[in-house]
């Protein structure tokens, strides 16, 4: 139990300074002219600006990678720690484990993205949404954060598959919010017309826009599966595919809700602005189905 | 699935003469408003809105606790607007059903198109046709023909399309198409919505849920599947730190007198027979029954107690010394008295006021049927007799709760399911493309029109277009 929970509090703080360089990446590409002394030439200075720039953005993805993994590790510890306790070894069997899951797609699916489009101005939003995950897991109380056995409903091998799947898709739900997020400040910097350099490293707003509704394609189709699976574990645990219970409920308006998203992409209008504030929406509504099904409406997923 | 993009100039069908209200055009707009994005759009956002109030709002419960959490008016519009069970009320599932027209118009509307596109694409069209696209572009290549042409197919090739071309005298046409499977995907989820539905109400009407309280060792008829489940026994694993590791209950189906089958069933491990389906579904302690009771023997003189003994369920049992029988006749764990039936019963299934019923035999014959209260050892005085009973103690016999159900729409609904997966995948991630391009001779070399035209991420389609027609301009500068 120890020894995951220390390899999941190292990945918390991995991924805050992840987040930490990205974010100083983003700063370190400022304008020239503030920090460019008096009588020099603010050409050089520009060049080598860019270079400590690029030499952070490189740290910050190592860093994210290596948390990365550190967080893989966490994950096949606590699996192991499972094994021994009770016969399964899901590492997404509570509430705790579940985050740090999320925290992990997130996470794995910000460096796929950086790699297919070398955009590292993403950092600060996408990993900030998966270190935000990670954190709220290691403020959960203690009692939740350790192996319990699981309950008799949950102990089946379809754990393996219905939550990771749901999760994953949440984690997907959860970079278009980010994105949305990242899409609406460099709006708002275009808007003002801000020379600010901060931006200079977002992409434009069309890629940012894309990226938002690419991320939502993946994980509308993730979480459609996640609750067949869910519907078809219930009719092998609680006699019936389909109950109404808050959580199936919740899940089916986030789906519903991403459906109509989906459909809003094909009129006109519904890309830009309105597609980021919504797929912000989206996210919320994810959180609130992940976080406050569990602790807000009683139910039949109320394991937490 | 787009209604703008997707529509091709050309098949503008042909309008009917009679202007106004005519039956056709009156049908045409009705499948306009049925097969729009925008009633699609407006029915899942309202029925994501409505499906809140069921996970707010308690569903299905007593009018009791409505009233008392929410007031007696609050409740009354409750019931108006069928609050109290949300998911079964006729305009939720309106809802639903309008869905599925929305659904079914759309696939009437759009499919037929993208099964010709998937049979038989047309290759020749005119170059109004070709200008009139969403995406177009006009490039003048110095370049022959047929090596603009040929370039042009290795392109396309290169890229995963499916090219088809057309010489004629003058001018060469070029047809090409990638990812058709996208938008079946996408019409194969729209069906699903159908399918699944279909296959909810034929469980609704032909199947049933129901939910049985079995004991130890009875033998219960199920009139539904004509044969007898028997419990044989029921128990509980435990995890070595105490907690449940799964509850159990062994079952034998009894089929025309025979057991046919035996299977021990868990949580996540239901039996299945006849496609009746038994799942281990709760658990707890009989309200009727107890397997053994312990009882103190008083002498009523003295107030001492002569003897404790320990009394099985219904079994007659000799009191060593005492020249005296007992036996538990009837067993109530909430005790209550029906005084028009003359009858006790067991006002809830709490344990709240447990009470046994000795029949105490003296001298071979019944003397008494006292009913003896665990909470209040002194209630009766039991004239007849030198004795006091006192109930000490009791195990309940446990039952086992279990869910029966069948499903016969089970099938069609997960046929629904694998449809609305597969459909949807394959509509986010390939999308539908189609290119032509006419190949016209000019003064120098050739001028060649493109337009293409897609279902949907018309972003990155921009951007293969203007790829596409930079890698033409290419063509021109290496003339070989």
């Amino acid at each position: 139990m120890v020894r995951s929970l220390f390899l999941f509090d190292m990945t918390f703080w991995l991924y805050l300074a992840a987040l930490t360089l990205y974010i100083a990446y983003l700063f370190a590409r400022r304008p020239v002219m503030t920090l460019a002394p008096a009588g020099h030439s603010t050409d050089n200075f520009d060049e080598r600006d860019g270079a400590w720039a690029t030499q952070l953005g490189q740290i910050a993805t190592l860093i994210t990678v290596f948390g990365w993994i550190v967080n893989t590790g966490a994950l096949f510890t606590r699996a192991f720690e499972r094994m021994q306790t009770s016969g399964t070894f899901a590492p997404w069997s509570n509430q705790f484990e579940a985050m740090a899951y999320v925290s992990w797609a997130i996470i794995l699916g910000y460096v796929l993205l950086e790699l297919r489009y070398k955009i590292k101005a993403v950092g600060a939003f996408v990993v900030g949404i998966g270190f935000i995950a990670m954190g709220a897991a290691s403020l959960l109380p203690y009692r939740y954060q350790t192996a319990e056995p699981l309950v008799p409903a949950l102990n089946s091998y379809w754990i393996y598959i219905h939550v990771s799947i749901t999760l994953t898709s949440y984690a997907a739900f959860a970079m278009a919010g980010g994105l949305g997020v990242m899409y609406l400040f460099k709006e708002r910097a275009e808007r003002r017309g801000s020379t600010s350099r901060f931006y200079a490293a977002f992409p434009d707003l069309e890629t940012i826009d894309e990226l938002g509704y690419k991320a939502i394609t993946v994980g509308f189709p993730l979480l459609a599966f996640g609750i067949i699976l869910g519907a078809m574990w219930a009719n092998y645990a609680w006699g019936g595919y389909w109950s109404w219970d808050p959580k199936e409920t919740w899940s089916l308006i986030v789906w519903l809700i991403y459906g109509a998203y989906i459909h809003a992409r094909m009129t006109r209008g519904w890309e830009g602005h309105r597609a980021a504030v919504y797929a912000i929406f989206g996210f919320l509504m994810v959180v609130f189905c992940f976080w406050g099904v569990n602790f807000l409406l009683s139910g039949l997923h109320a394991y937490a | 699935m787009n209604g703008q993009s997707d529509a091709i100039p050309e098949q503008h069908s042909p309008r009917s003469p009679t202007p106004g209200l005519g039956w056709e055009q009156f049908s045409r707009e009705l499948v306009e408003f049925f097969a729009s994005i925008k009633l699609a759009m407006f029915l899942f956002l309202f029925i994501a809105i409505t499906a809140t109030i069921g996970t707010v709002i308690q569903q299905n419960e007593r009018p009791e606790s409505y009233i008392q959490e929410y007031g007696e008016s609050t409740y009354r519009w409750f019931l108006r607007l069928g609050f109290t069970d949300v998911y079964h009320t006729w305009w939720f599932t309106s809802l639903l059903g309008l869905l599925c027209v929305n659904s079914l118009t759309c696939f009437h509307k759009r499919f037929p198109g993208v099964w010709r596109s998937m049979k038989q694409d047309r290759v020749s069209v005119s170059l109004d046709f070709v200008k009139g696209m969403k995406q177009q572009a006009e490039v003048s290549i110095a370049s022959s023909k047929e090596m603009v042409s040929q370039q042009l197919a290795q392109h396309f090739i290169e890229k995963g399309y499916k090219v088809l071309a057309k010489n004629e005298p003058g001018e060469v046409t070029i047809y090409a198409t990638k990812g058709v499977l996208g938008r079946v995907g996408a019409h194969m989820a729209h069906l699903s919505a159908t399918v699944i539905i279909v296959g909810g109400l034929i469980g609704t009407y032909y199947g049933f849920q129901e939910f049985g309280v079995c004991l130890e060792g009875q033998t219960y008829h199920i009139p539904r599947g004509n044969f007898d489940l028997k419990v044989d026994k029921f128990w509980i694993d435990y995890h070595e730190n105490g907690s449940v590791k799964s509850y159990n209950s062994t079952l034998t189906v009894i089929d025309g007198g025979q057991s046919v089958v035996t299977k021990t069933i868990s949580v996540n491990d239901p039996l299945v027979y006849k496609g009746i389906w038994f799942y281990q579904s709760s658990y707890g302690d009989s309200w009727d029954q107890i397997e053994v009771a312990r009882v103190n023997i008083k002498d009523k003189a003295t107030d001492k107690v002569l003897k404790t003994v320990d009394l099985e369920w219904q079994k007659e049992q000799a009191v060593a010394d005492l020249d005296l029988k007992l036996s538990i006749t009837d067993f109530v764990a909430d005790f209550a008295f029906n005084s028009t039936e003359k009858k006790v019963f067991s006002k809830t299934v709490e344990h709240a006021n447990p009470a046994i019923r000795l029949a105490v035999i003296e001298r071979s014959t019944v003397q008494s049927t006292p009913w003896i209260f665990y909470q209040f050892p002194d209630l009766f005085d039991i004239k007849e007799s030198k004795y006091q009973f006192e109930l000490v103690g009791y195990k309940p016999k446990k039952f086992t709760g279990l869910q029966i159900a069948k499903n016969p729409g089970i099938n069609i609904v997960w046929t629904g399911s694998t449809m609305i997966v597969v459909g949807i995948t394959l509509s986010s991630f390939i999308f539908h493309r189609r290119i032509w391009m006419k190949i016209l001779p000019a003064p120098e070399g050739v001028t060649v029109y493109i337009g293409g035209t897609t279902h949907k991420s018309q972003i990155d389609f921009q951007k293969e277009f203007r790829k596409l027609t930079e890698k033409l301009r290419t063509f021109s500068a290496s003339p070989s």
